[in-house]
């Protein structure tokens, strides 16, 4: 730090303790030394203390009882809106003071077991799947194409190993090549 | 020994509905300074901190206790009282900029005789409506950053820069009152 402008900046912070101890301690040997800095840090002590003291006007005596008892009649014959189903599970088996510290690990652990079940167990969704019998006719077609292919290799292999033999010059020649 | 507020509240919402009285009594006069500081008027203030309390046994049930109960109920008094400032403000275009309305802050200038205190009275009265709740929360309810966000619906830090942009107006005025131009 710690120019006048960065001081003051955090002047509130340190006012309210929020400040980490190394930035506490640049902030107080800036405003020993800074009288504009200290005089700013009092204003705002004062400022805050001010306005902490404000009063509110007290209420004549018997207002509170008037105020509970209008209250009582606005809400006469009313009942809260009805809590949800699993609200009042909950407050059967004992209310909320068991699960209340862990609400979130609660939900989270919950949903995660849904989610892991209907991963697990759910079918997956056959939305980009065409239908079976299409599955089956071009399972046959690959199966086709393959074996064109193959048949294909096999003539490759056949000509591959007849090269040597001069197999094109037997041919012409009508007569059966040996293979071995 | 008093019942914790959660244990109230399903007394309310399992049908004992005289227990809602419990919370009123508890909170009533803290609501309703609530209200004043957000209005400076006492007869608006006992208006809404009533009607607070009526929505709030009405929607009891959303109340879940993952926060204070006191927290839940700020926020449905401050939500009040910052729709009733707007509606003022709209009646009145005076408002809109700051100036006071003599007649709302008179109950509470004839309390202020110190003249410094004056002035951060009309100073709070002409910041804006999340500055001054955010102010009212924090000094006088004492609450924290993050319960601030909670009730003001914002982010925490939202909450600390409307903090710190209100209690800057404030470090002003006086300033300006020590050295006058």
């Amino acid at each position: 730090m710690t120019g006048c402008d960065t001081v003051r900046e955090r002047l509130l912070a340190h006012h309210e303790g929020d400040l980490e101890a190394e930035e506490r301690r640049a902030v107080e040997a800036h405003l020993a030394t800074c009288p504009r800095c200290t005089r700013e840090a009092g204003l705002l002590r004062e400022a805050l203390e001010r306005v902490q003291a404000m009063p509110v006007p007290d209420e004549p005596p018997g207002s509170w009882e008037a105020f509970g008892a209008a209250v009582r009649r606005r809400i006469a014959g009313e009942r809260p809106s009805r809590p949800a189903w699993w609200t009042r599970v909950v407050a059967r088996l004992g209310g909320f003071s068991l699960l209340r510290p862990v609400p979130a690990l609660a939900a989270a652990t919950a949903l995660g077991l849904l989610l892991a079940f209907g991963l697990t167990r759910m079918p997956r969704p056959a939305r980009d799947l065409p239908p079976v019998e299409v599955l089956a006719i071009s399972e046959d077609l690959a199966i086709g194409q393959n074996l064109e292919m193959l048949e294909s290799l096999d003539l490759l292999e056949e000509m591959e190993v007849l090269e040597p033999l001069d197999i094109l010059q037997h041919l012409d020649g009508g007569r059966q090549p040996r293979l071995s | 020994m008093r019942q914790p507020d959660f244990e109230v509240v399903q007394r309310v919402l399992a049908g004992e509905t005289a227990a809602f009285d419990v919370l009123v009594r508890q909170y009533q006069q803290e609501i309703y300074r609530l209200a004043y500081r957000m209005t400076r008027s006492a007869e608006d203030a006992r208006d809404l901190a009533q009607e607070a309390f009526i929505q709030a046994y009405r929607s009891l049930a959303s109340f879940r206790g993952q926060s204070r109960f006191s927290t839940w109920l700020y926020r449905i008094a401050m939500n009040l009282c910052l729709t009733h400032l707007k509606s003022v403000a709209r009646r009145d275009p005076a408002e809109v900029d700051g100036n006071l309305a003599d007649q709302r802050a008179d109950s509470l200038m004839t309390l202020l005789t110190n003249e410094r205190d004056r002035a951060l009275a009309e100073a709070i009265e002409a910041l804006p409506p999340q500055q001054k709740a955010t102010l009212t929360l924090r000094v006088h309810q004492g609450l924290s950053h993050k319960e601030i966000a909670e009730v003001l619906d914002c982010s925490e830090g939202t909450a600390k820069a409307n903090y710190f942009h209100a209690v800057r107006s404030l470090q002003r005025k006086l300033q300006a009152f020590r050295d006058p131009e």
